[in-house]
């Protein structure tokens, strides 16, 4: 979701390893969702244990979080509060999507066509209010800190990646840059290979780097412009402008210098621009609190994923010993606080 | 406008020089000479390194600038044996870099200089000066690499260290005053620095005999040297890890 601008801007591929003793604020719903897809069986079946419950998401966040800890990364994970109510109407439109997807992916297995099946399967994706919470238990048992945003979760990471209390947002979308987040990290995963959707092919995916200057120097706008320009495009507040895709948009903004100025060009109008330009310019925050990563509760990790997830007791010790091996924390600095 | 001839050798020293920061970089190019500055994705190195024209053969040039894809650069390098000569002429009308070697000619675009910043150089006032043999420096990180995944840079009026404390391993280079090219520190000075990072950027370096470490307490080191006939200047700059943050 949100406005996709891998036409205009490349991201720069970073290792993990240079990531050590950074703080990343990760967008937690955008993370569960991509886990809810992805870790599935080839017919679409997501993960889950003896009596049935989904287990996809912890599975997903219990390995990656472990990876990150390892490399001595220090994630903060975000959650969503309330939608916005300009978002009602994506909102409306994914769960549509879900149902159909849904029925299809039945349809799908029933005929046998388990590429389709796979793909509907995981655009059937549903993150349930219940799941949010084994995934705050998990993390609470991991020592890694969480909070709820009161809104938008990225508009709260990239508040504090702004205000220097994270260095990074970890997320997939673009959305963090027009919350003026200064570093966008995404790929932070685990396993080195992603299933590209709706086919039946997997690419390599290595964490990528992509820093707010360098996409703004790149695009020749302003952060506002920026905004104005996924405005044009379509975000997940509105629908955009209809033939006017990232590359349109840019020139329209270099040109024009403001919607205002395109929209009166065009003879269109987006309504409601300017509370749409303010979600991203003033977006609802809660004030910074000091962070902390606690010890890793070993045992009760592995209870938990074991008793609730039927998670197997070999690969969750192989795991867990792996965390013990971390040394005292020593905590990579940048340069940036010489300059 | 830019028109010179470099030996093969030196132009391989700035290649694997940058190429342990980025893989892209923008030269500055003056009259006296060129210049490129670059910091890693991840902030935590930099590289600053600058060519008199001396280091040239030949060396004509108006102030301009050039970005260039490093790797295309050291394939063509690599069709180049020692004190062997690569001529380049910027194609500014056509935005390209033109190499030739021997019967070669080769047409090289250039890289878009709009995204990349020029990093700026931190002020750092550092306690401790070393300058030291880069055999023995490389000698201490060889030691160093199978024990510990960082080192410690020590030094004191009469000594200079460099150790790696491993969970079960220890390992140590002690120089004192007598067997290094230069020692000043009047108080003690320790930094801790990621191994694979100080590694990367020493085994770029080929052909310096010497090389000057400065770093303090907890602060970044600087490690500079110079190469083809003291024509050529590299700093390279490293944060510090800290411990128990």
């Amino acid at each position: 979701m949100g406005v996709n601008l891998s036409a205009l801007v490349d991201f720069t591929p970073i290792s993990l390893s240079h990531l050590s003793g950074k703080i990343i604020a990760i967008d937690a719903f955008n993370t569960l969702y991509q886990f809810l897809s992805s870790i599935r069986q080839a017919d679409g079946t997501p993960l889950s244990n003896s009596s049935g419950k989904i287990t996809s998401h912890v599975s997903g966040l219990f390995y990656r979080s472990v990876n990150l800890l390892q490399e001595g990364i220090k994630p903060v994970f975000v959650f969503d509060g309330l939608p916005h109510p300009l978002k009602t109407l994506t909102i409306q439109k994914r769960r549509e999507i879900r149902n159909r997807a849904m029925e299809e992916w039945e349809k799908a297995v029933k005929e046998g066509d388990m590429e389709r099946a796979r793909s509907k399967a995981a655009q059937s994706s549903r993150l349930t209010p219940e799941m949010v919470e084994e995934a705050k238990v998990l993390l609470e048992l991991l020592g890694i800190p969480h909070l709820d945003a009161p809104g938008e979760g990225e508009g709260q990471a990239s508040v504090m990646a702004a205000a220097g209390e994270a260095w990074a947002v970890g997320s997939q979308d673009f959305d963090s840059l027009l919350f003026g987040a200064p570093r966008l990290v995404r790929n932070l995963s685990l396993s080195g290979r992603r299933k590209l959707p709706r086919r039946n092919e997997y690419v390599s995916v290595t964490p990528e780097i992509l820093e707010l200057e360098v996409v703004l120097e790149r695009l020749e706008l302003t952060r506002e412009q920026m905004i104005d320009m996924a405005l044009l495009i379509g975000i997940d507040f509105n629908s955009g402008i209809k033939g006017i895709g990232p590359k349109t948009a840019v020139k329209l903004m270099r040109k024009h210098g403001s919607l205002e100025a395109v929209m009166q060009e065009k003879e269109v109008n987006i309504p409601k621009f300017q509370e749409i330009r303010d979600l991203f310019l003033k977006p609802v925050t809660i004030p910074a609190r000091s962070l902390e990563w606690g010890a890793v509760d070993a045992k009760g990790c592995m209870d938990y994923l074991h008793e609730q997830f039927d998670f197997g007791t070999s690969r969750l010790e192989s795991t867990m010993s792996k965390l013990a091996k971390l040394k005292s924390s020593r905590s990579q600095k940048s340069l940036d606080q010489w300059f | 406008m830019f028109k010179a001839k470099i030996r093969s050798e030196v132009l391989k020293e700035v290649i694997d020089v940058i190429a342990t920061q980025v893989d892209e970089v923008k030269f500055t190019i003056t009259t006296s000479g060129i210049n490129a500055k670059a910091v890693d994705p991840a902030h935590v190195a930099m590289v600053d390194i600058t060519l008199d024209k001396g280091a040239f053969e030949e060396f004509k040039a108006k102030d301009t600038e050039m970005g260039i894809n490093i790797e295309k650069l050291r394939e063509v390098v690599k069709l180049t044996k020692s004190g062997e000569t690569i001529a380049m002429e910027l194609d500014e009308d056509h935005n390209r870099l033109v190499l030739s070697l021997g019967n070669i000619t080769r047409n090289m675009s250039l890289v878009d200089t709009a995204g990349m910043s020029d990093p700026k150089i931190p002020g750092l006032n550092l306690a401790a000066k070393v300058t030291l043999e880069l055999d023995e420096l490389r000698k201490g990180l060889r030691a160093a690499e199978p024990v510990a995944d960082h080192i410690a840079l020590i030094a004191d009026e009469n000594n200079f260290e460099l150790r790696a404390d491993g969970d079960t391993d220890f390992s140590s280079l002690t120089l004192v005053k007598d067997q290094l090219v230069e020692l000043s520190c009047k108080e003690k000075q320790r930094s801790l620095f990621s191994l694979d990072y100080f590694l990367n950027m020493i085994k770029a370096v080929s052909s310096a005999q010497n090389i000057t470490l400065e770093f303090g307490n907890d602060f970044p080191v600087s490690m500079d040297f110079t190469f083809a006939d003291s024509k050529g200047k590299v700093s390279f700059l490293l944060a510090p890890r800290i411990e128990n943050d």
